[in-house]
């Protein structure tokens, strides 16, 4: 056997080990989790519970979410319509299925879309500072220092109501957060010795910031992200709320919300249910990104 | 002290101007302006249409545009309303009011509850007290503010058969009905804000309670709520105050969707309508009004911090 090819097969033999490692290794952050967080893990339940029922909502709802039946408007909650109709005589238990996919689709979207952009320009801010920072940093601090409620509403009034648009006012709001906790990390690391000794044997900057950077500023963007989950889909209710997000008749949990409004004496269980959806929801995501902050680094607590 | 005042405010204006040319060209970059919709369905042929928009300044470029509003906005002119011709700056200091009276109601609302609750958590670490007080600050997070303003309105109607009384009335001219007119969308913001705070002065309270000095304090005989309020609380209040300079953002934006389900004339249901409206002198100017509480707010959260802790001060 030649001397490269035992290079390789030591190389291979490496990198399954170290896999093999890696996994075991999530096995046991995952039980760990389990173990010392049981209110983060019981909420990562219920987020999971959330998902599947998005995903089979055809299936799962008993009437069609946006049939009205002009016969039964504004039912109160009784067997056949277990949370009531609304005001257009849709079953408000099927909207709220249905609506939890609004909610999901618009969080994960927002939130995946931030992590990919404000990673991006963090790093590259972070990395290479000078004046590159400097003009990156002024724009973030320019879109941060608006309001995000006001800024999302004034974007997405601006596009029109559109799911997409709600998501592209929601992304812009959150990527200059995203980019901050980015920059700061890579600063961090930028300064630290094995990154100094990588660059002394003749790493590139590509290669620096993908091999040292990503891997070291994981745990503060998943912690991130998890909250960011959070005020997103509050984000999006509100909008939908005020007429400017989801447009109708899609059965947004602030749509319905919106519409219950006009009914608050008539037919308060229009108020209650969507509202308590989007709050247990919320909640779910924020206690989760607790613990995970928790079990990640118990220090930043 | 003075020079650093001094190179902040000179850093806001120069953060306000990029904010002023990202608002200014998203607006003229999407389609739709305040010509098209008013004479929508007036049958108003394309001339007379350009020949609006060239009296409006709207048929420059958007540079052109940008330079204009510019100048004269240093000048103090914010232009006029597209739709009703007033005077941009007037509607501002008529609306304004309102919105500052709603932050400030919240905040102080905010603090009046956070801080015992965070206290009182800290003091009660780990005991089902905290538990529970904990429960209540996350979920006072979760809890979306126009939800719960909505959920106020509908048990205070049925239940006590009482809403706010309608036609808004300033704090000058009718101090009762004004504030039972704010006092909801007040406490809607605050519960959020002290959901915070209370998580914040837990944890710095707690931080301070385990430092060294204390068990000095301690140690020389003083009593345990000499021990709280005097040192523990002092000491983790500049934190309290970092984080409502955080909130401000929050908070501003908050008052968009509570001022319009609780019917408030104020700078945030302004933004909504004039958006909708493509009234771009108002939107242009009220965002930048907001842009520039909220660094002002920031500018003195960071100089309040050298009066709390004169350890930063001497820096």
């Amino acid at each position: 056997m030649s001397q490269v090819q035992l290079d390789s097969e030591l190389l291979k033999g490496k990198l399954k080990a170290s896999r093999n490692l890696s996994v075991k290794k999530f096995k046991e952050d995952c039980k760990r989790f389990i173990f010392t967080q049981k209110i983060g893990f019981i909420s990562l339940l219920f987020i999971l519970l959330v998902i599947i029922i998005a995903l089979i909502a055809p299936i799962i709802a008993p009437f069609d979410p946006i049939a009205q039946d002009r016969a039964a408007f504004l039912a109160a909650p009784n067997s056949e319509h277990v949370m009531g109709t609304d005001d257009l005589g849709r079953d408000v238990l099927s909207r709220l299925v249905h609506g939890s996919r609004i909610s999901l689709i618009v969080g994960f979207s927002t939130v995946i879309i931030s992590i990919i952009l404000g990673t991006l320009i963090g790093m590259v801010s972070g990395y290479f500072g000078g004046i590159v920072d400097m003009i990156i940093q002024r724009i973030m601090d320019a879109i941060m220092s608006i309001p995000a409620l006001i800024l999302a509403l004034f974007i997405a009034a601006l596009l029109g109501p559109a799911i997409q648009n709600v998501i592209i006012s929601l992304v812009i709001i959150e990527v200059p957060r995203f980019a901050r906790i980015v920059r700061g990390e890579m600063m961090r690391i930028r300064e630290s010795n094995y990154v100094e000794a990588s660059r002394s044997v003749g790493a590139s900057s590509f290669r620096i910031i993908l091999k040292h950077g990503l891997p070291n500023m994981m745990a503060p963007i998943i912690v991130m992200a998890s909250l960011a989950f959070g005020q997103t889909i509050i984000a999006e209710a509100s909008l939908s709320f005020l007429g400017i997000g989801t447009p109708p008749p899609n059965p947004s949990w602030g749509l319905m919300l919106s519409d219950a409004s006009r009914y608050m004496e008539s037919a308060p269980w229009l108020v209650l249910f969507p509202g308590l959806a989007l709050s247990i929801l919320v909640l779910a995501f924020n206690l989760f990104g607790d613990a995970l902050r928790d079990f990640l680094d118990p220090k930043m607590s | 002290m003075v020079e650093y005042i001094i190179r902040r405010l000179i850093f806001g204006i120069f953060v306000l101007f990029i904010m002023t040319a990202f608002i200014f060209i998203i607006m003229r970059a999407v389609p739709g302006d305040v010509v098209t919709l008013q004479l929508a369905n007036s049958g108003a042929t394309a001339e007379q249409m350009d020949a609006m928009k060239a009296e409006m300044g709207l048929d420059k470029s958007i540079l052109g545009q940008l330079t204009d509003w510019v100048t004269k906005a240093v000048q103090g002119d914010l232009g006029n309303s597209l739709w009703s011709g007033q005077e941009v700056s007037q509607i501002i200091v008529d609306r304004l009011p309102v919105t500052i009276q709603l932050a400030i109601m919240s905040i102080i609302l905010a603090i009046l509850i956070g801080i015992p609750i965070g206290v009182i958590s800290a003091v009660k670490q780990n005991t089902w007290i905290d538990h529970f007080l904990k429960i209540f600050s996350v979920s006072g997070l979760s809890i979306p503010n126009f939800w719960l303003g909505l959920v106020l309105l509908t048990v205070l109607s049925l239940a006590l058969n009482w809403i706010p009384p309608l036609g808004f009335q300033s704090f000058a001219e009718n101090p009762m009905v004004n504030l039972q007119q704010m006092i909801l969308p007040a406490i809607c913001l605050a519960i959020t804000l002290s959901a915070s705070i209370v998580r914040m002065t837990r944890s710095a309270v707690l931080e301070v309670l385990h430092s060294e000095f204390i068990r000095t304090v301690r140690a020389k005989g003083a009593r345990e709520r000499i021990v709280i309020f005097k040192h523990a609380l002092r000491n983790s209040l500049v934190s309290v105050i970092t984080l409502i300079g955080l909130q401000v953002g929050y908070l501003l934006g908050g008052t968009v969707v509570l001022e319009s389900i609780f019917a408030l004339p104020g700078l945030g249901s302004l933004i909504f309508e004039s958006v909708l409206a493509r009234d771009y002198p108002i939107v242009q100017s009220a965002v930048l009004v907001f842009g520039a509480m909220f660094l002002l707010v920031n500018l003195i959260v960071d100089v309040m911090y050298g009066w709390v802790d004169p350890r930063i001060r001497t820096k």
